[in-house]
């Protein structure tokens, strides 16, 4: 079946260039900054809980229920221009968290590397429909940019951008413990909240051990090669870690029960929902719904 | 002298706390680890249960909260069998502080942990917040409450495990090596909080100079027996019965403390060859950005044998890094009189063995023989070479008859040794010993120290036991917050008063407490 696009626009492949030089930019940085975060030690959710912004004064509970509404809100929207403004809300709310914009920057320029690809792929791809706006290069006639699947890139693109950076305000002005709290009282299992809780506990703790034994090997001589010695060593640093951490288990496990625990981890002291509280998160879910109808509305 | 628990006085009944009879433990793989452990502990004692390691201590106290249910014979907590909602109750009222203070401390911050034994009290939050607040200022950790565990030094997260036991207010405290890997300051602090606790205290330890200060009663367990029970000053005074169960440490008696100035004075070069290692303006920050070395010149010849000492977090540990090439600060390092790159220092790290605090992070191998040749295959020695090394190496710290051991299932004592055979195999210009004798029982310590003496190469202890560096170092490097403070003569380290002010190391309890213990023995030779 042949189908016709609306149009084909044909570009020099001058074009190409500035184009290429762009992606190589973006996905260098994106590793860059993948090997940073890697590099760099964990840190540890609700590192910034003391701050004294509204955002950290805002009751857990409530916080989380709005954000997440408005971050299911904005990845069901399929308009580009409303998914722009989504972004800009996440980052107003960034700002007015007061945290540090490091980490965010970060984490946005560590997925930018999948996203690239996306935005590589994606207008390559997909499928030509009626009505697509196709791009093609002088002398390339095998080489067509569908502008839809250009536009599907950004959109997804736009999506993550917009929840990672809610992430920063929704994980990093409350202790883990409230958080987890807050995600309980909103329906998640108390065991898995436990785990998760001790899990990043111990995230720490792991990685400390792994480093000090990797510190150990190189100590030693060892140098990771492309044979099956190193292999077999490598297999051997993996099973010691994974009997450490075993024994580390039973040792915690018993540690708890000896200061009486009985299968569920006692809830910090709840913090009461002011009116304040209520309204703010209303005002948020407000604008994910409004931003929604805005989206339906628009495509309908 | 052997008295056991029956031959004690007869006390009140309505004060017997545990009592423990016929008791018999085997581990799941069927190794026995208790038998016919009788044993009465009444309110207000205070115990020291010692022996050598591997012999049951531990197994003993998690029996005694209950954590393991003995496979033969009965245990009672205040008359009851531990169990159902007895054992509940018990556990609230039995604090038991482990030797590794992750284990205990699994929440997301301090101040977490200490109310999570409160709250499973089911104080009201007020109390519970109140009863944290109390334990976290004697412990002096206030200031500290809301930050992760894992940020803070070893001796501050010894301290909070204790805060989490403290702020339930128990009747009894179980400790498990508490003053292992302590800096003499963070050990004094803890033997004040220890004293001033009023309910029944059972420490178990390998020091023997902290228990003697804390405890009066002293319950020896040998291969998961009780051996002796009798009073720790006693146990202190009869070398014969230490001997026999591997407690002897009057090895550290060994000779008289040497007068300031004997020693060879600091820095004075032995040859006129370039130093073996040399730091000059030496600096080191972690990832995270803290500042851990500052500003390091000193150098170390061929033959030197230094001692480095300073509080917990001080940067031992990293400067010993640093000068095995496994970590890359600004500054100058020579080896040899050649400046260390980041292109050279994989040669430093083969000139420089390292044995770490912690040898568990060093064995990762599933026999002994693999582990000792681990080195050598990596750096591409002929078979040969390879086998010549490892019965050397293992014979050295004398193993030779483990070769297809499995470092995971022997003592503490034999890891330390498995792990300085590892890195002996690679024949190192300069041994760096972090904390060697940490978790060692006496006879343990004495055997490696014998060992040590013997070893004619350059060394860096890393150490606050004061025994070991009186007796292999002639030089004293003193770390303070990561600056170089001091730089002389052992001698004239083991003399310097001014210490406890300017770096707060203070030894002086522990010289005390020497004191002390040599007088003990000394009338009980008399006498």
């Amino acid at each position: 079946m042949n189908i016709d696009p609306q149009a084909t626009l044909v570009l020099s492949p001058l074009w190409l260039v500035p184009a290429a030089l762009g992606i190589m930019l973006v996905a260098t940085l994106a590793l860059q900054a993948l090997q940073r975060l890697v590099e760099q030690p964990l840190t540890e959710l609700g590192a910034a809980a003391a701050g004294g912004s509204p955002l950290h004064r805002w009751e857990p509970r409530c916080k989380l229920a709005a954000l997440l509404g408005f971050a299911l809100c904005a990845v069901s929207l399929t308009s580009l221009w409303l998914v722009l403004a989504a972004l800009l809300a996440a980052a107003g709310g960034q700002a007015l968290s007061g945290l540090p914009w490091q980490r965010p920057w970060r984490r946005l320029q560590a997925i930018s590397g999948f996203l690239v690809m996306l935005v590589v792929v994606l207008p390559l791809t997909a499928t030509v429909r009626p009505g697509d706006i196709l791009l093609q290069f002088a002398g390339l006639s095998g080489l067509a940019i569908n502008l839809r699947g250009l536009e599907l890139a950004l959109l997804i693109t736009g999506k993550a951008w917009t929840v990672a950076l809610l992430a920063e305000p929704m994980l990093a002005t409350a202790a883990p413990a409230a958080t987890l709290a807050g995600l309980q009282q909103l329906g998640l299992p108390r065991r898995a909240g436990s785990l998760l809780l001790i899990s990043h506990r111990y995230l720490f703790v792991f990685r400390d051990e792994a480093a000090r034994m990797r510190i150990g090997m190189q100590a030693r001589g060892f140098r990771p090669r492309p044979s099956w010695t190193s292999l077999h060593d490598l297999g051997n640093f993996f099973g010691m870690l994974l009997v450490r951490s075993y024994e580390r288990t039973e040792r915690v496990q018993q540690a708890m029960l000896a200061r009486g625990y009985r299968g569920v981890l006692p809830q910090p002291e709840k913090i009461s929902v002011l009116s304040a509280d209520w309204l703010a998160a209303a005002l948020v879910l407000a604008l994910g719904l409004g931003l929604l109808l805005a989206d339906r509305l628009a495509g309908g | 002298m052997h008295q056991l628990a029956a031959t004690r006085p007869a006390r009140q009944a309505v004060s017997r706390l545990f009592s423990l009879r016929d008791l018999g433990y085997r581990y799941p793989d069927g190794t026995p680890a208790l038998a016919g452990i009788d044993l009465d502990i009444f309110a207000g004692d205070r115990l020291a249960l010692v022996g050598q390691n591997g012999a049951g201590k531990t197994t003993l106290a998690k029996h005694l909260n209950g954590l393991l249910k003995p496979d033969q014979g009965e245990i009672t907590y205040r008359g009851q069998p531990l169990a159902g909602a007895h054992l509940t109750q018990a556990r609230l009222e039995i604090g038991l502080l482990f030797q590794d203070a992750d284990d205990q401390l699994f929440c997301n911050s301090i101040r977490e942990d200490v109310l999570f034994g409160p709250r499973n009290q089911g104080l009201d939050p007020a109390e519970a917040e109140a009863a944290a607040e109390a334990a976290l200022a004697d412990v002096d950790l206030l200031g500290d409450a809301e930050r992760p565990p894992h940020t803070l030094s070893y001796g501050q997260r010894k301290r909070a495990a204790l805060a989490t036991l403290l702020a339930m207010q128990p009747e009894v405290l179980i400790l498990d090596e508490p003053t292992a890997n302590l800096d003499p300051r963070q050990e004094q602090l803890l033997l004040d909080l220890l004293l001033n606790y009023p309910g029944t205290l059972i420490c178990i330890t390998h020091n023997l100079l902290f228990a003697y200060e804390l405890c009066q009663r002293a319950v020896v367990l040998a291969q998961g027996r009780v051996h002796h029970d009798d009073s720790l000053r006693e146990l202190v005074a009869h070398q014969p019965s230490q001997r026999e169960h591997g407690l002897d440490f009057s090895f550290r008696f060994a000779g008289d403390p040497p007068q300031p100035g004997q020693g060879r004075p600091a820095g004075s070069p032995a040859n006129r060859q370039p130093p073996l290692l040399a730091m000059t303006g030496y600096s080191y920050r972690y990832p995270d950005g803290r500042q851990a070395l500052r500003d390091l010149t000193f150098a170390i010849r061929r033959g030197d044998r230094l001692a480095l000492v300073g509080e917990n977090g001080a940067g031992k540990s990293t400067l010993a890094g640093c000068l095995a090439g496994l970590r890359l600060g600004l500054g100058n390092l020579t080896l040899d009189g050649r400046t260390i790159t980041s292109r050279t220092r994989r040669e430093l790290t083969r000139q420089a063995g390292l044995v770490f605090q912690d040898c568990a992070d060093q064995l990762f191998c599933p026999s002994c023989f693999e582990e000792v040749a681990f080195g050598p295959r990596q750096l591409g020695w002929p078979s040969a070479a390879i086998n010549a090394a490892v019965t050397d190496a293992l014979q050295r710290v004398r193993l030779e008859n483990f070769a297809e051991r499995v470092p995971l299932h022997l003592s503490g004592g034999e890891r330390k040794r498995l792990a300085l055979a590892a890195v002996l195999a690679l024949r190192p210009q300069i041994l760096i010993l972090d904390e060697p004798t940490a978790g060692l029982d006496p006879q343990g310590e004495e055997l490696l120290l014998d060992i040590l003496s013997k070893f004619a190469v350059t060394l860096l202890l890393i150490s606050h036991d004061l025994h070991f560096i009186r007796r292999l170092t002639e030089r004293t490097l003193v770390l303070h917050e990561g600056r170089l403070v001091q730089d002389y003569a052992t001698d004239d380290f083991f003399a310097d008063a001014d210490l406890n002010s300017l770096n707060q190391l203070d030894y002086s309890y522990r010289s005390a407490s020497e004191l002390r213990l040599r007088e003990l023995r000394r009338k009980a030779a008399e006498g």
